[in-house]
């Protein structure tokens, strides 16, 4: 599986941009004076899939919304593919790097999933044949049926849908760089899955911020922890899952599958 | 309308059926509503066969449409139930004859003249409308409403409030669920209390899921006015039924032109 997904990826790394994100110093308070990140650098590059791991209000989210221009930079500065992040270059970012909201009830905000799906297509320019190829393509990836589930209501939807068509919606905008806001958070345990099969099987380069540590395992190589705004720790995803000590120091906690197999009192992670 | 209903909020039950009227595109049946609403509400009181008419066209297009009769009957019964109040008003009113007096009380002639008039009014708007709600989805008339030049801007804003009322409803719901499951009080000044925090609170969570859907939206794009698709100009039948709609319309109003 790796082998093969490696291999889709060195074809498309002639398309893909080299190094899809460059944070450099990135600074950015709250209108009240709370500090939300301080001197973030990191460099992700294409077809890498990173978890984002860390506490409650740790700042996460804060850093996602930079990566799409939805925040500006206050100090620092961000590339995305070519651009830099500045009011210039949003629409280029925005067709680059694909933002999945946390709760897709606030993402699906169209009458008809149809609809919904073709929001971000529609704005990019896209008409007619194209926009109908586009909508029902990433449709099929996130495997939900254009026929049946095209004008159906989003509200009237499981969670696992509503976050499998928040996905397609900005699949459709066939953007380079994916950005998931903790993407299986109220997934029941099938739901869970499939959504793990479905960003395995994507060739793009993903950040993934999330509790869910037994997915940031079984997802990614590489693992960034923020704590309180700073980068605490950034490289592989093994090496910090078997550090309890590290994780519980930053409110976190090793993944369960690290404890399963052993289950033996040394290495449960709270001591 | 779309308020009256929010216990069933399903509002189109008869919008997947095969008939004429269902064939015809959904800006052409808005069309013919809106005129036969505009009709209907701008005849002169007392004017009972120009309603005689338009009463037949309407009642036509309910036969034909093959609508879910008692549906549409409670429909109207409830909208009735608030239009009722509005329409007691203009029963006691000067003018004409006096028939029944009781202390300030009185019913003139022209005060039921009046009452018959806006009350069959009432009844055939609503039984349009009903009709059009009845047989059209909230989608497709939002499209309509697009076809027809409305401003995008509306519509979207339009198109976000269908969308996001039943998340508002089952929110309240959860928040009273909870405040009943930590035992609120029977006290009904304390109730009032507590709900209307509880409308305070959903304003505010409104207001903050108002910008995160519109930093959603700025995600995938968006640049402060919706995208206005192309819509498939009409077929004969939309021509055709819009000009039967109009000619209807025309001749409910000759027929009192000789006086």
């Amino acid at each position: 599986m790796v082998k093969t997904s490696s291999v889709i990826l060195d074809n498309l790394q002639i398309l893909m941009h080299h190094n899809p994100i460059i944070i450099e110093n990135l600074t950015y308070a709250y209108p009240d004076g709370t500090n939300a990140l301080s001197k973030i650098n990191l460099a992700i590059e294409a077809g890498e899939r990173v978890a984002l791991i860390g506490a409650n209000g740790s700042g996460k989210s804060t850093l996602q919304l930079h990566l799409n221009g939805i925040i500006l930079p206050q100090s620092g500065r961000i590339k995305i593919g070519k651009w830099w992040v500045d009011p210039e270059n949003l629409r280029d970012i925005r067709n680059f790097v694909g933002l999945v909201f946390q709760n897709p009830d606030n993402q699906l905000f169209m009458p008809t999933v149809w609809d919904d799906v073709a929001f971000g297509p529609k704005n990019c320019g896209c008409q007619d044949e194209e926009l109908v190829q586009r909508v029902q393509q990433a449709m099929m990836m996130v495997d939900i049926d254009p026929e049946r589930y095209g004008a159906r209501n989003t509200e009237n939807l499981s969670g696992g849908e509503k976050k499998r068509i928040a996905i397609a919606g900005v699949l459709a905008m066939k953007p380079q760089v994916l950005v998931l806001d903790e993407p299986s958070a109220q997934l029941d345990p099938r739901s869970r899955r499939q959504l793990i099969e479905l960003l395995k099987s994507l060739s793009l380069t993903q950040l993934v911020a999330t509790h869910d540590l037994d997915m940031a395992l079984e997802l990614c190589d590489r693992t960034v922890v923020l704590s309180q705004g700073q980068i605490v720790y950034d490289g592989a995803t093994e090496k910090i899952m078997s550090n309890p000590d590290f994780l519980l120091q930053h409110s976190l906690e090793s993944p369960l599958s690290y404890s399963r197999p052993y289950c033996l009192l040394k290495d449960l992670p709270v001591r | 309308m779309l308020l009256l209903h929010l216990g069933a909020f399903h509002l189109d039950i008869d919008s997947k059926q095969a008939t004429f009227w269902h064939s015809l595109a959904p800006r052409t049946r808005l069309l013919c509503a809106l005129l036969m609403v505009f009709a209907i509400a701008l005849t002169p009181n007392g004017r009972w066969w120009t309603w005689a008419i338009y009463g037949l066209g309407v009642f036509g297009v309910v036969f034909f449409s093959r609508l879910t009769k008692t549906v549409l009957l409670k429909r109207i019964a409830v909208e009735f139930a608030f239009i009722g109040t509005v329409l007691l008003g203009t029963l006691f009113r000067d003018g004409g004859e006096v028939l029944w007096s009781w202390g300030i009380l009185r019913i003139t002639s022209e005060g039921l003249t009046v009452l018959g008039s806006v009350t069959i009014k009432a009844l055939l708007s609503l039984l349009t409308l009903n009709i059009l709600t009845l047989t059209t989805s909230v989608p497709a008339l939002l499209n309509a409403l697009t076809a027809l030049r409305v401003p995008p801007l509306l519509v979207a804003t339009l198109a976000s409030m269908y969308r996001y009322i039943g998340v508002l409803i089952k929110e309240f719901q959860a928040m009273r669920k909870a405040a009943a499951s930590r035992n609120l009080a029977r006290n009904n000044v304390w109730q009032r209390f507590v709900i209307g925090n509880m409308i305070g609170t959903l304003f505010i969570r409104t207001f903050e899921r108002g910008e995160r859907v519109y930093q959603a939206m700025l995600a995938r794009g968006y640049q402060g006015v919706p995208v206005v698709e192309k819509v498939p100009s009409g077929g004969r039948r939309d021509v055709f039924v819009l000009t039967f709609t109009i000619v209807l319309a025309l001749l409910g109003q000759s027929i009192y032109l000789p006086h």
